[in-house]
């Protein structure tokens, strides 16, 4: 009730401030006319009443402002007012205040849309229910501290039946597929998961219901767009009809389109709870479960740990060392993520301190101007707080606009920065602004406002006035302190800038060696087709290879194409397998590390396509069939890895791909980097497509080309479709995979180097204002050597000169913070040393360029005062 | 304290103005005036801080106010007690009467 009074009558007045002062002032009138009313009753005339009455009750006026400041919105107005006086002020400094709302507008934005991707990607919770207890089971090997996000079929299935801490645990596998539809084949994302899949989950199906178990490999779920792009909508799609790798599946509900996993899925085959690949060894699963409610992380480990070592003991040959790992399913999606993102926060914090220390230089170089105003309001009696109060509140004021300014900047960063991401950026969709970031915006806005003024308030309200008013910086006549607190503003700045300068030098470095770097083949002139047959028995898959076959000898003959071939396990592509293998009469196998190696299964012709060179033996030729000896081509560091240095052709080995024949190696080829260029070149081992047709219905073909690979695109569909029409395809070239496997670094390179460039381009500023104001400062003392006879050219250099020394101390200190943080940077980079001299000397060199080219403007005006002018001033 | 103190009591200003408004609606000089006179003279309330009490009791719920004609055809804010005003003039008098009582408990034991 009283509170609710306060409120409304502090409004009423705060509202209607005349009509308030009025009312009191009317409440006061009257209650000394009633009292000289009194007095003339009594006898007195009215000048001896007035008189009286004022002698004994005081001024009317005093009484007035005594019952006129009451109140809590009186406080509120006077801020107003002081706010109101403060802006007054920075419309009087249109240049400072520009200025500063800039620089504090690009150290926010950067902030601000750095912190959404950071916010949204790593700090946001997944969009499912619970998503908190949701984990994905990892296996570890103890051994060699590896991990990877995979399980066998057997250790997921026994964990789910041995343990008690999960509400529900599924199995699921899958990557791109081609569906095919009753008319056509799209290609599109599937996973295979069983009935668990929807409970760890807690999805609901839009249209339609979830599946059972028993329903495995006759029933499926769909996205919402899918249904949509393929059936024209949810309902419509119930009850129809796809295949995938040869299976009917009838569509018995769709899930809602915020549901994507795993990696984008749009189509969830339905498979067996009790898993089809029986083999400890085969890590054909990835796993997640549900916590039950109340059953912490740790203990869940525990549990698991208990079973990992039960395992181990009861299959010591697969099992030992192996242990299952939980991590919840937030980190596992955004792991990767983490370290750019980190990475690219303390950049944008390094903007935001060159911002801070810029706004800060010009709030010194404001507070120098007003030392005199400050000097005569404390001689006047001004407490220390009236004296920091205007300097606190513009900068405030300045922090709103740059703040403000900074969001706005920020709306078209994030746009740039989602459509730069790299395809691997976990949750790219979820990017955008929300409350939080405001409210982050808004907490570095004040914060920034407060560091950036609290030392140009501190020593404004340490001013002594006689100190002060003695000095007069116009004569040359200045405090000692202020220039060398300028001085290390500056070098701080110039610190914090060649620190982005040396990470964004070593980030670009590392990208111009991997853009340069050999991939083992060729990329130029290469078009690349996802070929994805539908292939449903055995003698299918057969069919398929021999089609194929056929359709590279067809490409081959079209005008413009230089050779063809086939391959499952193209580099930088999205088929591929890889495991252990063994060998007869190479090297004896080391016991604790089974050697491994990517496997790919090609065509004839593949080495010569891709410029691979053929170093011993034989490629694939049409007389390697189904029905013939088995064969192999391992690459050089599988040979030199298991046969060391002895000549490897005629030697056996066997891999568990498809099946264990041992296979007769006949040839050996060059390395090649499998996934990016960031990666060393591995062991592969080559299978020919006629001896393993399970592999051989999803493949690459690519064609060497003599002209623009993408002008024969039409050219080439036309041709594949003709032999099949239910071939799902999907063109793209050599040049651009290879391109697109190295997104990840090029982001971080791009970024860096915006950021160095913005960090360049404040410090600049920086060091621009210093120098402009110190020679600015110094007129009468340039003048009064001028006319001395100095020479104009060591007038420039002693101003140059100082640049210079400030430039040398920042890059010294720059040094040393750089060999500090050159670690977080360290995994990112490629052939290149943390501690890298050409990215050193660059970024050294380049702040001193920038030092000098900002000192240059201010030296030369130095040069140019002169002495009558100066001598005169005042 | 000299003898010429006419000072109110530090806190009871609003306990005397609740009471006062509590006879009948009154304006500020009124209160002010009867204050002076029921004390003889010992309190004189000076308008300033009458004024700021007035509308800080008026806030809290205490007094409600509205313009009237005076007797003597002026026009006057004038005071009324409300239902929790009477209350609180309640609470206060009780507060006051044990703190005085006690002080004079305390004098006596002295004396």
């Amino acid at each position: 009730m009283s509170f609710w009074r306060q409120l409304t009558f502090g409004l009423r007045s705060l509202a209607r401030r005349k009509a308030r002062d009025r009312d009191v002032a009317d409440e006061v009138e009257q209650y000394f006319q009633n009292a000289a009313a009194e007095r003339m009753a009594r006898g007195l005339t009215p000048e001896e009443a007035r008189r009286a009455a004022r002698a004994e009750m005081g001024d009317a006026a005093a009484a007035r402002d005594q019952a006129r400041v009451y109140g809590w919105e009186n406080t509120v107005s006077a801020l107003f007012s002081d706010l109101r006086f403060a802006a007054r002020q920075l419309t009087r400094h249109p240049a400072f205040t520009a200025a500063a709302v800039l620089t504090l507008a690009l150290g926010i934005g950067a902030n601000t849309a750095i912190f959404t991707v950071v916010e949204s990607v790593l700090l946001a919770p997944l969009p499912y229910r619970d998503s908190g207890s949701i984990l994905v089971l990892n296996t570890r090997w103890t051994d060699s501290g590896h991990t990877a996000p995979r399980v066998t079929g057997p250790d997921g299935a026994d964990l789910r039946n041995q343990s008690h801490s999960f509400a529900a645990m599924s199995l699921y596998s899958g990557g791109n597929e081609g569906v095919e539809l009753r008319n056509h084949s799209v290609y599109t994302i599937a996973a295979g998961v069983d009935e668990n899949f929807a409970r760890v989950f807690s999805l609901k199906p839009i249209a339609g219901r979830l599946f059972v178990d028993g329903e495995a490999h006759h029933a499926a779920l769909v996205s919402e767009m899918f249904a949509r792009d393929n059936f024209g909508g949810a309902q419509a799609a119930v009850g129809q009809t796809i295949h995938i790798e040869g299976e009917a599946l009838a569509i018995v509900g769709v899930l809602p389109d915020a549901f994507d996993f795993p990696n984008h899925a749009q189509v969830w085959e339905a498979a067996p709870l009790s898993p089809e690949s029986k083999s400890r060894t085969a890590f054909n699963y990835k796993a997640v479960a549900r916590l039950r409610t109340g059953v912490a992380l740790a203990t869940a480990q525990a549990e698991v740990n208990g079973i990992s070592r039960r395992l181990a003991n009861a299959y010591p040959a697969e099992n030992h060392g192996k242990r299952l790992m939980l991590e919840p399913l937030q980190e596992a999606i955004t792991g990767n993520a983490r370290p750019t993102l980190l990475l690219l926060w303390a950049t944008a914090g390094l903007i935001l301190l060159i911002a801070c220390v810029n706004v800060t230089h010009l709030e010194l170089v404001r507070s120098l101007e007003r030392q005199r105003e400050i000097a005569i309001r404390k001689a006047l009696g001004s407490s220390r707080w009236q004296v920091m109060q205007p300097v606190l509140l513009e900068s405030i004021l300045i922090a709103m606009l740059g703040g403000a300014a900074g969001v706005l900047l920020a709306f078209p960063v994030i746009r740039v920065l989602v459509a730069m991401a790299p395809p691997g950026l976990p949750r790219a969709s979820e990017i955008h602004l929300n409350v939080q970031v405001l409210a982050f915006t808004l907490g570095i806005a004040i914060a920034t406002a407060l560091a950036a003024s609290l030392l140009p308030a501190l020593r404004a309200a340490k001013v002594d006035p006689a100190e002060a008013l003695k000095h007069n910086t116009a004569r040359g006549i200045s405090r000692q302190g202020a220039a060398a607190l300028r001085d290390a503003l500056v070098i701080a700045e110039v610190t914090a800038a060649f620190v982005l300068a040396l990470g964004a030098g070593l980030l670009l470095h590392t990208m111009g060696n991997l853009m340069t770097r050999s991939m083992g083949y060729e990329t130029t002139r290469m078009l690349v087709a996802d070929a994805d047959a539908p292939a449903h028995s055995a003698e299918d898959e057969s069919r398929v290879v021999r089609q194929f076959n056929e359709l590279f000898i067809d490409l081959a003959a079209l005008p413009g194409v230089e050779h063809v071939a086939g391959i499952m396990g193209l580099p930088t592509g999205s088929y591929g397998s890889n495991g252990y293998y063994q060998i007869r009469g190479g090297l004896p196998p080391d016991p604790r590390h089974a050697a491994s190696a990517n496997f790919s299964v090609s065509s004839p012709g593949y080495f010569q396509t891709m410029g691979i060179p053929l170093q011993r033996g034989r490629d694939f030729s049409a007389e390697d069939t189904f029905t013939s000896p088995f064969v192999a081509v391992i690459s050089e560091s599988l040979a030199r890895q298991s046969f060391g240095g002895a000549d490897p052709v005629g030697k056996q080995i066997q891999c568990g791909l498809d099946s264990d024949q041992w296979m007769t190696v006949i040839g050996v080829a060059g390395d090649v980097r499998q996934n990016s260029p960031a990666e060393a070149p591995g062991p592969t081992l080559y299978m020919p497509m006629t001896q393993h047709p399970f592999y051989a219905n999803q493949i690459h073909i690519v064609l060497r080309t003599r002209v623009a690979p993408l002008t024969l695109m039409n050219a080439v569909q036309r041709n594949i479709l003709a032999v099949n029409p239910l071939i799902a395809l999907h063109f793209t070239t050599m040049d651009t995979m290879v391109n697109r496997s190295m997104s990840s670094e090029r982001f971080r390179a791009a970024l860096l180097s915006c950021f160095a460039a913005v960090g360049l381009l404040l410090a600049m500023l920086g060091v621009y204002g210093t120098m402009a104001y110190s020679v600015a400062q110094r007129t009468f003392e340039i003048g009064l050597r001028v006319a001395f006879g100095a020479h104009r050219g060591a007038i420039l250099r002693g101003v140059l000169g100082h640049a210079a020394k400030l430039a040398c101390c920042g890059v010294a200190a720059g040094l040393l913070l750089g060999l500090a943080a050159a670690r977080l940077v360290a995994s990112m980079l490629v052939d290149v040393r943390p501690m890298d001299p050409i990215s050193v000397a660059a970024a050294a060199c380049l702040l001193l360029f920038t030092a000098l080219a900002a000192a240059f403007v201010p030296g030369w005006r130095a040069t140019r005062v002169d002495p009558m002018i100066a001598l005169r001033m005042e | 304290m000299s003898a010429d103190n006419t000072d109110v009591i530090q806190g009871t200003l609003d306990m005397l103005i609740l009471q006062t408004v509590s006879l009948e609606p009154m304006h500020g000089f009124g209160i002010a005036r009867r204050v002076e006179q029921v004390s003889r003279g010992v309190f004189k309330v000076n308008p300033g801080s009458l004024l700021t009490a007035l509308q800080r009791l008026e806030r809290a719920g205490w007094l409600d106010s509205e313009w009237r004609q005076t007797e003597n055809a002026r026009r006057a804010r004038f005071y009324t007690l409300t239902r929790a005003g009477k209350k609180q003039l309640e609470t206060e008098k009780a507060g006051w009467t044990r703190r005085a009582s006690a002080i004079a408990r305390l004098l006596r034991a002295e004396g």
